[in-house]
């Protein structure tokens, strides 16, 4: 119990912080905190997805589909903003429904190309349909949420909006991976025979997770698109998916934790490497190699190799 | 009415010819024995068995109903529950846990209710069924520790507990003896008939003779993937075709 | 061998660059610039397999993974050694073109692109089918436990397999450096069309990828006339996802044993 408390107001501190730090920063850094909390939902919203162990290209493009469905219906059917962002997440997870039945056929290898390919065709309608989706330039003034009269073009107001939302997500995330689901998608991953013999339809699991996670991101890329103003094909490529995979690897994803700090540390990396631009994905390319030959577990796993390092050696 | 009926079951692999035409059949509440050299079939029957491949001809009734070719969890939802060779658990996951897993079918989780974090009357029956079944197999006191953790006794009685969680009615034993000495034996052998008292059919694949002729009533040999003789350990132990195939194949 | 290598279309690329770099800029004769092309990108191959793939024999996410950072890696050199701004092009050294029958016009520079296209193409198809490194490669790609106990070294056939993929990949981006726009980010569409027409065709048969990819080019070049270039892609896109779910080994793949 005492471990229960701890962790409640070490969280609690947190929020704080992060709720308080805007006032701070200048200008692009509370742009560049507001997209580090979405990415956070994209990243733990992946990590659902891969619980069972299959590993999706499509991720990125799942946000993309939340981010056109509502930029499409707040703009062309003037929708309000609290009601197309849980549509995004809606729209997301009914395509994520429809490519269960060709893509979950597959395994592994398999499931990863065709991921692929299947992410990489709705992109490239995004791109080809110009009436509605806008084509490579995709589609601009993109309406800003309503509430009274705060004004959410201003980084404050939304980055609470964006703290809100996430958080409740987050929350939500976590409660499913420490249910008794989030442990049937555990023994999926880990020996989906075993979990077969007792019954457990390792297909539906499979789908369950990939629909909530991209019910979840599509969300996220509401939150994105509604402060940034546009949503174009391009923010959602595989230049982008690599990204979310190498926070989670990074970061780790064993842990619920991992893939968040993956994101936050990598992040924050980035913002520093600017001044670098045109090096920047051949630094985040050697990054990524070293990261996968050395620290192979991750990010998370430091805290418990500095506890082994450290330990008194009480075993003679 | 036999509990479980294998007729005329054939499975080939490409060229390779696995089973040929092996007929038997398992009456309630008994412990069956199912033997035979190495690569005789006895895992392979069982995986037909239990869904994880399907017959290429022949037929496989479970209580009057056909199962053939049926998925895992298809057939697990029916009542038949295989263990499998060499130990397999969720070794990342506590012991608890494991024996969690299994209760799936009879308490189904519900997403909903994972999502916004209820508490829920199946979880509770889940959770109370589970502690009884690690009541049942002696594994209470090790609820917390993890799978992998656990000594090769342990193990394999975690192995059943997690398929006696699914509440099946026919149990499908893959050499759950093997590398235990007389003591764990001893100990593997009573937990089985206390099983079996329990309620469930057992179909136990495996080499140690011991074992088998200790606890079986009905016998099945197989060997390079045809039946070789059927009956009692009585009418086994002296059946001149099973010590040949034995003796000439060298088996354990 | 297992082994998916992302960065394959940025080797492509790094072949059309050399050829832009040392013929267009500098004036290398042409035929050299392919030969240094094909050892260039073959070397990086080698260096991508001894440091990359084979630390991550037993992770194949981790190959990936690897390669996708070697992928940004080579984009940037190549923005760095080209500049950015608009596409390169390399002026043909094969000027002219072959006028058959009234009606039909096939650019020498083109010719010699499909003659020796054709002729690797034989000598791969001899290398994997007559000769004992061949055939050892093909036996680590069926098993690859099976092929160490035979005595078959892991380590020098992986070695093998990526050098000749490389060779192939680099010969591929000098043939292409003539006819095509050379920029950083040519080598996506390489990728994708190697995705579709390796599955397609059936992993692990060069028959089928021959095959998958001539049909593939047709069909792409036909969509392309009378809807669009992009249609075409998805349309490849969606014939792979097709063939993923109805016979994930390809046309003439070998069925998986269970």
């Amino acid at each position: 119990m005492k471990n229960m408390l701890a962790k409640i107001i070490g969280i609690a501190a947190l929020l704080a912080a992060v709720a308080v730090l805007p006032h701070f920063l200048k200008f692009y850094q509370q742009d560049f905190l507001i997209f580090l909390i979405i990415n956070i939902l994209v990243v733990v919203s992946y990590r659902l997805v891969t619980l069972t162990g299959e590993w999706s290209l499509i991720h990125a493009v799942m946000m993309g589909v939340g981010a056109y469905t509502s930029a499409m219906i707040s703009k062309f059917y003037d929708i309000s903003f609290w009601v197309s962002m849980p549509l995004a997440g809606v729209g997301a997870g009914l395509i994520a429904a429809l490519l269960c039945f060709p893509l979950f056929r597959m395994t592994q290898f398999y499931f990863l190309i065709g991921s692929f390919a299947a992410g990489e065709a709705i992109r490239l309608c995004w791109i080809h349909f110009i009436r509605p989706f806008g084509g490579t330039g995709g589609i601009s003034a993109i309406p800003s949420p309503e509430l009274g009269s705060i004004d959410f073009l201003d980084p404050i107001p939304y980055h609470y909006l964006v703290m809100v939302v996430v958080t409740i997500c987050l929350f939500i995330l976590y409660r499913v991976e420490k249910s008794r689901i989030g442990l049937t998608l555990h023994a999926v991953h880990w020996k989906a025979p075993l979990a077969e013999s007792v019954g457990v339809n390792t297909w539906r699991y499979r789908s369950l997770a990939f629909i909530i996670g991209s019910f979840f991101v599509g969300i996220a890329g509401a939150l994105k698109v509604h402060y940034l103003g546009i949503v174009s094909p391009n923010q959602f490529g595989i230049g982008f998916m690599v990204f979310i995979l190498i926070w989670v690897i990074v970061g780790g994803y064993k842990t619920f934790y991992g893939a968040i700090l993956g994101a936050i540390v990598l992040s924050i990396l980035d913002e520093s490497l600017r001044e670098l631009e045109e090096l920047r994905p051949a630094l985040y390319g050697a990054i990524l190699i070293a990261a996968i030959l050395y620290l192979p577990n991750g990010l998370e796993s430091i805290p418990s190799k500095m506890r082994e390092k450290f330990a008194t050696p009480k075993e003679a | 009415m036999a509990l479980l009926e294998v007729n005329n079951v054939t499975k080939r692999f490409g060229g390779l010819t696995a089973l040929d035409q092996v007929s038997f059949s398992v009456n309630e509440n008994e412990i069956h024995g199912l033997i035979g050299p190495n690569g005789a079939g006895k895992s392979t029957m069982f995986k037909n068995i239990a869904g994880f491949y399907s017959p290429t001809t022949g037929d496989i009734l479970f209580s009057g109903q056909s199962i053939t070719g049926k998925s895992p969890n298809r057939v697990a939802s029916l009542g038949v529950v295989r263990t499998f060779q060499e130990t397999t658990l969720f070794q990342e996951l506590s012991v608890f846990q494991n024996v969690l897993v299994g209760c799936h079918l009879n308490a189904r989780a519900n997403v909903f209710s994972a999502l916004l974090g209820l508490a829920n009357s199946k979880n509770q029956s889940a959770e109370r069924k589970t502690h009884k079944v690690l009541e049942f197999m002696g594994l209470s006191n090790r609820a917390d520790q993890l799978g992998a953790e656990l000594p090769l006794g342990s193990q394999r009685a975690l192995a059943i507990a997690i398929a006696l969680a699914s509440e099946p009615r026919l149990l499908l034993m893959d050499e759950p003896f093997a590398g235990m000495n007389p003591e764990e034996t001893q100990h593997m052998m009573d937990m089985t008939r206390k099983v079996r008292e329990s309620g469930v059919t057992i179909v136990l694949v495996e080499h140690d003779m011991k074992a088998v002729m200790g606890l079986c009533e009905n016998i099945t040999v197989l060997n390079f993937g045809t039946l070789l003789a059927q009956g009692t350990p009585e009418e086994i132990r002296h059946n001149t075709k099973v010590i040949e195939a034995y003796l000439g194949g060298g088996s354990h | 061998m297992g082994v998916v290598n992302f960065a394959h279309g940025e080797l492509v690329m790094v072949g059309a660059y050399t050829v832009w770099f040392l013929h267009a800029q500098h004036n290398t004769p042409f035929l050299i610039t392919v030969v240094l092309a094909i050892i260039l990108v073959m070397m990086i191959g080698l260096l991508m397999e001894r440091f990359l793939f084979r630390p991550n024999r037993d992770d194949p996410l981790g190959g990936l993974i690897c390669s996708i950072g070697v992928l940004f890696i080579l984009q940037v050199i190549a923005t760095l050694v080209g500049g950015e701004g608009p596409s390169k092009q390399v002026p043909p050294p094969f000027a002219g073109t072959l006028i058959l029958f009234d009606t039909l016009r096939i650019p020498y520079q083109r010719l010699f692109g499909i003659i020796v296209s054709i002729a690797a193409l034989l000598v791969l198809w001899f290398f994997l089918t007559k000769t004992k490194l061949g055939w050892s490669l093909r036996a680590v790609a069926q098993d690859r436990e099976a092929a160490a106990l035979q005595g078959i070294n892991i380590n020098r056939t992986s070695m093998i397999a990526i050098g000749v993929g490389a060779a192939l990949a680099g010969l591929a981006g000098a043939l292409m450096a003539p006819i095509t726009n050379i920029n950083p980010h040519m080598g996506h569409n390489v990728i994708i069309t190697a995705f579709i027409v390796t599955i397609v065709g059936g992993v692990g048969s060069l028959s089928g990828a021959v095959m998958a990819a001539i049909l593939y080019a047709l069909f792409h070049t036909f969509v392309t006339a009378y809807f669009s270039g992009t249609i075409a892609t998805i349309s490849g896109l969606l014939i792979m996802v097709l063939v993923l779910i109805v016979k994930p080994t390809g046309i003439m793949g070998k069925a998986v044993s269970e």
